[in-house]
């Protein structure tokens, strides 16, 4: 027990370092290697939290989507090495008072709720899948198949949005 | 268990957060997409805490993680997208630059 709440509070701590990491550096690629260690961490905490599936779910996911990140951020920034100490920063004060408010609010959410008996077991980690499995594919099937057309969705319009228009179509 | 509750909520409490200040923040499209990841790595510690800690026989909760973590695919899927015009058009995917979107 102790040591699931150490684990918890340890990569929940490494998460948040290095989420913190991503805004400190000037360096594209670091940001975005802190971003998916931090999303790795979390993935982690999962794992410490006995989701086994999402936790290993997280960490796939999160380290092919950061590695196309840093793909772009070295494509799309002008300084990706950030040896020209660019500032790309703007409404500083007002973005710290805000994320100081969210992120208090929250944490005083989290403190201040009475949040009720907790389970001290969680289902073993192959009953969790077979029954997250009949979930996807029971009562929560519409959802999922709504996921699904949601993201061909997303695939199409970002393919047209990107996609060079030629000059004849342009002019028009 | 209520302490990693706890620890799991104030996890989550802090990447919002630090997700927040950095989409408000940052002038790069690239760089407030990643703000966006942390608020939503936020949240999506926050379910599986709530799944894990207080209803574990309601797979419903674990359904609700893979909305999220589709949710997080789409934000970049779209925000590339936008980012790949936005560099053809101007050359720079820098929201200072941006004015011009304004309504």
């Amino acid at each position: 027990m102790h040591a699931q709440t150490f684990f918890i509070a340890f990569f929940g701590l490494a998460a948040v370092w290095f989420g913190v990491a991503v805004f400190r550096t000037s360096s594209m690629v670091r940001s975005a290697l802190a971003l998916l260690f931090s999303q790795t961490a979390i993935g982690a905490m999962f794992l410490a939290m006995q989701t086994e599936f999402l936790g290993v779910l997280q960490i796939m996911m999160m380290a092919t989507e950061m590695s196309i990140m840093a793909i772009f951020m070295v494509m799309y920034m002008m300084d990706p090495g950030g040896l020209g100490a660019m500032e790309m920063t703007h409404q500083k004060r007002f973005s710290i008072a805000a994320g100081a408010i969210g992120g208090g609010a929250a944490l005083a959410v989290a403190v201040l709720t009475p949040w009720g008996p907790v389970v001290a077991q969680a289902p073993a980690a192959a009953q969790q899948t077979r029954a997250l499995g009949l979930e996807l594919l029971g009562r929560s099937m519409l959802v999922f198949e709504t996921a699904g057309v949601t993201i061909l969705t997303a695939m199409i319009a970002a393919t047209a949005v990107a996609v060079r228009r030629r000059e004849g179509k342009a002019a028009r | 268990m209520t302490a990693a509750l706890i620890a799991a909520l104030v996890t989550g409490a802090a990447l919002f957060g630090v997700g927040l200040y950095g989409a408000l923040s940052q002038t790069n499209l690239v760089m407030i997409m990643m703000g966006v990841e942390l608020i939503l790595a936020g949240a999506l510690v926050n379910l599986a805490a709530f799944w894990r800690f207080l209803h574990p026989g309601a797979y419903a909760g674990q359904m609700f993680v893979l909305i999220v973590m589709t949710v997080m695919a789409l934000e970049m899927a779209v925000g590339f997208g936008v980012a790949t015009a936005r560099f053809r058009a101007k050359g720079s995917v820098e929201m200072e630059e941006a004015g011009e979107l304004k309504g």
